[in-house]
């Protein structure tokens, strides 16, 4: 059964979606969308991008070591062309703010809306308690923890949205 | 590839490690972290393996409550891609042989 949506992404039809976005908003992502691709491809050490590149075998640092070797540069790659696809899904022509984009789009928009989570939550040393506080919009912090809260916002309805394809 | 410019001197001897590995079962493993949205990681889980929304959920509940769980097994080749593909999605996913 069809679920109904109101949020600002929702399934049109088979591997059809729409996104529904301010055209500030669609700006505001890809400037944080191009700041990531530029951390990542400067080959930044930031410890807020460890959670990008998180370790494979817990129990074993020297087969770790060999997987980051192997592995590390396909991970990077995968993320810059998910960036890349995101990026340019904000940027397309929409018609009453309403941009439409197919399946394996929204899959690769989720994953960079994800991605800028990982490390805004990062930098944030965010904790589950950190869900549903007041916010002083006059502190950087909680700018800081706002936007954290709209990503999640927006990525819910990336979730919600796709779930008839999956159930 | 040419096998005649080879010689003795660059044989590797098999390791014995890695061989014994390709025979035992690995695990690979989800870990709760506060970022991580439980409806994500639900969605993520049904996508990469194709489970039920029901199986999916345990799974989620489960690392958020105990704070791991078990979302497939296999050979270690298998493990090592499916903790690429679930690194792919933001997941922290590691993996193990079953019985360490």
């Amino acid at each position: 059964m069809a679920r109904k949506h109101k949020g600002p992404i929702r399934a049109l039809a088979k591997n059809e979606y729409a996104l529904l976005l301010e055209g500030s908003d669609k700006e505001a992502l890809i400037g944080l969308l191009d700041q990531l691709r530029d951390s990542l491809m400067s080959g930044s050490t930031d410890e807020n991008l460890k959670r990008l590149f998180p370790t494979a075998y817990h129990q074993d640092p020297k087969h770790d070591e060999e997987y980051q070797r192997l592995m590390r540069d396909d991970l990077l790659a995968s993320r810059l062309q998910s960036l890349g696809v995101a990026t340019s899904v904000l940027a397309r022509e929409s018609v009453d703010n309403m941009t439409v984009l197919t399946s394996q789009e929204l899959d690769e928009f989720a994953r960079s809306i994800n991605n800028l989570r990982l490390v805004l939550g990062t930098m944030l040393d965010i904790d589950e308690s950190d869900i549903d506080v007041d916010l002083d919009e006059d502190d950087p912090n909680d700018q800081r923890l706002a936007l954290y809260g709209y990503l999640g916002w927006l990525l819910d309805w990336a979730v919600t949205a796709q779930l008839d394809e999956y159930s | 590839m040419n096998n005649s410019e080879v010689g003795p001197t660059t044989v590797k001897e098999p390791d014995v490690d890695s061989a014994v590995d390709t025979d035992r079962p690995w695990i690979v493993l989800v870990w709760n972290d506060p970022i991580n949205l439980m409806s994500y990681v639900t969605l993520v889980l049904q996508k990469l393996f194709g489970y039920s929304l029901e199986k999916a959920t345990a799974l989620m509940l489960d690392v958020h409550h105990k704070g791991r769980a078990v979302v497939s097994n296999g050979t270690r080749e298998r493990a090592e891609l499916d903790v690429y593909r679930l690194h792919e999605h933001g997941l922290w996913a590691t993996m193990q042989r079953e019985d360490a």
